[in-house]
């Protein structure tokens, strides 16, 4: 039988559309795969199909997934398209066809499954990450008392990250800038936060740091070499604990600002 | 170093001591205390004020030695009028001292917080005056930082030993974490090195927070809205190496704090020199880190794994084996109970497995209700099966055939590395050593008798 791969955009809005195009045109799921990218290699007997993007196809296939599998198992699966990892779409297509055809509402704790496990880590691996950046992010205070991040994760975790800082910081005008995707979030005063690309952010503004901001980075930082014992010393632990590609972007390490932002730098994945 | 703390202390003399300096004396002398969580307590925030907390508890850097930085951990003051041997800030020692405002506490966590640094205020101190007295001075740091500063993130307090009851209930309405700390494993530890200090008068504020918070948990039952007294829960720390317990006495007063005092946590915190007193170790090696490596462990096996500290040491084993960790030495000493029928046996029994954790225990336990499991899907499920091969079957089955036999066992068991938090290759012999230096047999008549009761 001939092998059919469905090549989608990478967003959610992507992959499950594709996935809903997979199933209304009656794809034979051993023999079909959904890819975010491009095959390095093509295959003979495949046929590759480029699929368009549709809110409504996608938004059937979230109600149906909360519906049946429940909230857990959708989170499960939106970390794990969170990852870069180009077997994401794949694998939950493949989790979700099998929670149907067995009609397995639990089909996120059968291990025994390849395309389960899959997930799993994916959406660890996320999870880590949201873990850490919680406590390894940086507020930097501009002269406009605006409080800006800037942030490299490996996955496109900023929806994750918000509503953690929203709901701790209220009073605060805040953005986390994702330097890897050129994305960001914006959280005004007393409204919700918000997405927004790049292209909008008044990049002068960024420069300026607050009077106070370099004092209390420098207390800080003197307050982090203080509270090590020295008679444990132990890098290669903090380093463990602590990666470097996360101390990159936090000022106790880098011992002054942190690099500010920089459109040139940054890599579109997409 | 010398010099610098002669201009630090000629500086405090003559004029106010800038807030970098003070940072610098008091949370150098805060740093021992190893109380670095912030867990214990999801808290929602409420809208309008700044902080949250979460259970699971959030690092927010590690320091150079590799522990975690999660509070703003500082003394108010390491003005102190007794005298205990193993610490920096005792009466007898010539350091430099200084001591915070409330104010100048609270603008430190507020503007430590809002640029995420922190989780919260880890708030200790040296004894002022009496401990009465010191308790009145952290109560109106922390009473600002609440009502006037409007800080909901997260408080951890010591209670001071002695201190009026009174007080302590107050601090714990605003605090999330308490903790009394224990300093030695034994009431004869602390008479030596501690003489101002009376293990009575530590179990006392410990006893007192534990009661209060049964009492905060039974009003929530009746009034929802009901305030709550140190809602993380209680911990404590001991020092490990200072004193002559085995590592049995110690995980016997650790399994009596967690049963009759309900602790949340107990610390245990290697023993660092930094005073030349005769009554303490030399301590050649360093401090005993292998040593509380393996009490951790110990500790996590009495929490998570349903251990008791008696089935890990006894009177004729009172200390833990240096190579292996406290639960492979607790399979091999046990072979009557393997293998084990990863499709059949129970979760309890289950996570005694050496290579087997919590987590993937829970998997396998989901896992097997829907297929029998075999070893590619354990391996799939993050068992490390270099470890459990010797002790589990799969439907009928051993991994390889194998004999099971304590040395055969033991001996490729070594040779599967174990993953340490710090270098081994020179500390092990040193650490060998130590615990010889150490570990002077036990005599019953040491365990804790006060805890037992
Ligand atoms: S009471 Fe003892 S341990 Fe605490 S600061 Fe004073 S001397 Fe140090």
């Amino acid at each position: 039988m001939e092998k059919r791969v469905l090549i989608c955009e990478d967003s959610l809005e992507g992959i499950f559309s594709a996935i809903y195009d997979a199933y209304a045109e009656k794809c034979v799921h051993d023999f079909t795969r959904i890819q975010t990218r491009e095959s390095e290699n093509l295959e003979l007997f495949t046929s590759y199909e480029h699929m368009v993007s549709c809110n409504e196809k996608a938004v059937k296939v979230i109600r149906m997934i909360l519906n049946q599998f429940g909230e857990e198992t959708y989170l499960y699966f939106c970390r794990a398209l969170a990852t870069e990892d180009a077997e994401k779409a794949n694998a939950v297509y493949h989790v979700l066809q099998k929670g149907i055809s067995e009609q397995n509402r639990r089909i996120m704790e059968k291990f025994s499954e390849e395309c389960v496990n899959k997930v799993f880590e994916l959406s660890r691996y996320t999870n880590n990450e949201i873990m850490h950046l919680r406590g390894f992010l940086r507020f930097q205070e501009l002269e406009n008392g605006v409080l800006f991040a800037r942030i490299g994760p490996r996955n496109n975790i900023l929806t994750f990250l918000a509503p953690h800082f929203a709901d701790r910081l209220p009073g605060e005008n805040f953005i986390i800038y994702d330097d890897t995707r050129g994305i960001c979030v914006i959280h005004p005063v007393g409204r919700e936060w918000f997405l927004m690309d790049d292209r909008d952010m008044n990049e002068s503004a960024l420069e300026h740091f607050s009077e106070k901001e370099l004092e209390y980075r420098e207390l800080f930082t003197f307050f982090c070499e203080k509270i090590g014992i020295e008679e444990r010393r132990n890098p290669g632990l903090q380093r463990q604990m602590c990666a470097l590609h996360f101390q990159k972007y936090m000022s106790e390490f880098t011992g002054n600002v942190p690099p500010i932002y920089d459109k040139s730098k940054q890599i579109k994945t997409n | 170093m010398q010099i610098e703390n002669e201009i630090i202390k000629s500086v405090s003399v003559n004029q106010e001591m800038s807030i970098k300096e003070k940072l610098g004396i008091l949370s150098d002398a805060a740093k021992y205390d190893v109380a670095c969580t912030s867990s214990g307590v999801d808290r929602k925030g409420n809208g309008t004020d700044m902080g949250n907390t979460v259970a699971g508890g959030i690092c927010h850097s590690f320091a150079a030695d590799g522990r975690c930085i999660s509070l703003l951990k500082i003394l108010f003051t390491n003005e102190c009028i007794y005298d205990c041997k193993y610490c920096l800030n005792r009466c007898s020692n010539d350091v430099p001292r200084a001591s915070f405002t409330p104010d100048e506490v609270c603008e430190l966590t507020m503007e430590f917080y809002r640029r995420n640094y922190i989780e919260g205020l880890f708030l200790s101190s040296g004894i002022i005056q009496s401990p009465t007295y010191t308790m009145e001075q952290i109560y109106e740091a922390i009473l600002k930082l609440r009502k006037v500063y409007h800080f909901m993130g997260y408080i951890h307090v010591k209670a001071i030993p002695g201190a009026d009851p009174m007080l302590i209930q107050r601090v714990g309405m605003l605090a999330d974490r308490m903790s009394v700390n224990l300093e030695l494993p034994t009431a004869e530890g602390l008479k030596s090195l501690a003489p101002n200090k009376h293990r009575k008068n530590i179990l006392a504020p410990m006893r007192q927070i534990q009661n209060g918070i049964t009492e905060s948990r039974h009003d929530l039952v009746l009034y929802r809205n009901a305030p709550k007294f140190v809602p993380a829960g209680q911990s404590t720390q001991m020092i490990i190496g200072a004193t002559p317990e085995s590592d049995y006495q110690i995980m016997a007063v650790a399994e009596n704090l967690y049963r009759k005092f309900d602790l949340k946590r107990v610390f245990y915190s290697a023993f660092v020199h930094v005073n030349e007193d005769k009554a303490l170790p030399a301590l050649p090696g360093g401090p005993p880190l292998l040593r509380e490596h393996r009490l951790y462990q110990a500790d996590w096996l009495l929490r998570f794994y349903g251990f008791q500290a008696d089935e890990l040491l006894s009177e004729e084993k009172p200390n833990f084996n240096i190579l292996l960790d406290p639960k492979c030495d607790w399979a091999l000493r046990h072979l009557e109970f393997f293998p084990m029928e990863i499709n059949r046996i129970d979760y309890q029994m289950m996570l005694r497995i050496p290579g087997i954790g919590v987590k993937s225990a829970q998997k396998i336990v989901k896992a097997r209700r829907m297929a029998k499991l075999d070893f590619t899907d354990l391996k799939r499920i993050g068992v490390v099966l270099k470890r459990a091969l010797y002790f589990i079957t799969c439907n009928g089955r051993m991994m390889y055939p194998t004999k099971i036999e304590e040395d055969y066992i033991t001996r490729n068991l070594l040779s599967v590395k174990e993953r340490l938090p710090f270098d081994v290759g020179t500390v092990t012999y040193k650490q060998l050593s130590l615990f010889d230096d150490v570990n002077i047999p036990s005599q019953s008549s040491v365990m804790e008798r006060v805890l037992t009761h």
